[in-house]
């Protein structure tokens, strides 16, 4: 019985303990996974939506893998759900151009949360990088999904090859193909991006 | 946690400095909402790795409060009525004076001896008065 009882707040520490684990974990990736679903989505609420699924499915079905197999894992169940969100807007779409009366979005409301203002540099130097990142921004949306998926958790969250290949799906070889393709284009259009 | 790759040409590192730069520029609003986001996950961690004995804990007051009531009533329940069986290992006072008195003990056999030889006389002398 005593051991049982050992055994219980044993299990409590461990479970504590990996929930930390957890929660840095997840703190430390999400404004990145947000960035990324953002960038394929191109819609705020959406990537949102992408990226809390993905939290939930990696905590629900894989909290209990070891926590250097997590980032590969989220990226790749965040992935899967970007690729459903783009199929069911997709479908959608098509459905919506049949309607003869389509509602109106309510988009054009003001959040004021949402206008709040976030710790930023000073103004020179923030319209720079405003510039800078609306370009790179830009240059990222018109590239292929691959490549722009392969660009963004290489430079965006600096996982290796082999980590992208398993968070992509595919073999390194197609990591570092894509890869390539997408540091060319984006080069050719945005010189060498000087800040 | 899988290594990270330093950007390797300069044009990868400024990519790398705009990008991160663009996460700071993430609003209040979605920043709240990825926190809350979190939070139901690692909830739904807890809820998957808790011991046994705390799901439990998680039960309804409800289902507790219903199931405990229903302990009770079956704990105390009257015996049900049932009819007495027609044969007992014991015997009772009053079947003991019935077998100990001879005329009880007729009524328990049906004997029933006047009307019996009553019966017979009557047979008898009807015999005899036909022949």
């Amino acid at each position: 019985m005593l051991a049982a009882l050992h055994g219980d707040v044993d299990l409590t520490d461990e479970a504590k303990t990996r929930s930390r684990a957890l929660n840095q974990f997840l703190a430390g990736v999400e404004l990145k996974a947000f960035k990324i679903a953002q960038t394929a989505l191109r819609h705020e609420d959406d990537a949102l939506d992408a990226v809390q699924d993905a939290m939930l499915q990696l905590a629900r079905a894989y909290a209990d893998r070891p926590a250097q197999e997590w980032k590969p894992l989220f990226y790749r169940i965040l992935e899967n759900r970007i690729r459903d969100m783009q199929r069911r807007r997709t479908v959608r779409g098509r459905v919506i151009a049949w309607l003869p009366f389509r509602g109106e979005d309510d988009e054009d409301e003001v959040d004021p949360i949402a206008q709040a203002p976030s710790p930023e540099p000073q103004p020179v130097r923030r319209l720079e990088l405003d510039e800078a990142v609306g370009a790179l921004e830009k240059a990222l949306g018109e590239l292929p999904r691959r490549q722009q998926q392969a660009f963004l958790l290489r430079t965006l969250e600096g996982l290796d090859v082999a980590a992208t290949a398993a968070a992509m799906g595919c073999s390194e070889g197609s990591v570092k193909t894509h890869y390539f393709r997408a540091v060319q284009a984006l080069r050719a259009q945005l010189g060498d991006l000087y800040l | 946690m899988s290594p990270v790759i330093p950007p390797t040409t300069e044009f990868e590192r400024n990519a790398r400095a705009v990008l991160e730069a663009s996460l700071g520029r993430i609003d209040a609003r979605t920043r709240s909402r990825l926190n809350q986001a979190r939070q139901a996950a690692l909830e739904a961690a807890g809820r998957r790795h808790g011991p046994w004995w705390r799901s439990f804990a998680l039960m309804p007051a409800g289902a507790v409060a219903a199931a405990l009531l229903l302990a009770v009533m079956l704990w105390h329940r009257p015996p049900a009525v049932r009819e007495a069986p027609l044969l007992e290992g014991h015997v009772s006072a009053e079947d003991v004076d019935l077998l100990a008195d001879a005329e009880g003990l007729d009524l328990i056999e049906g004997w029933d001896g006047p009307f019996y030889e009553w019966a017979a006389d009557q047979s008898d002398a009807n015999v005899q008065s036909e022949s």
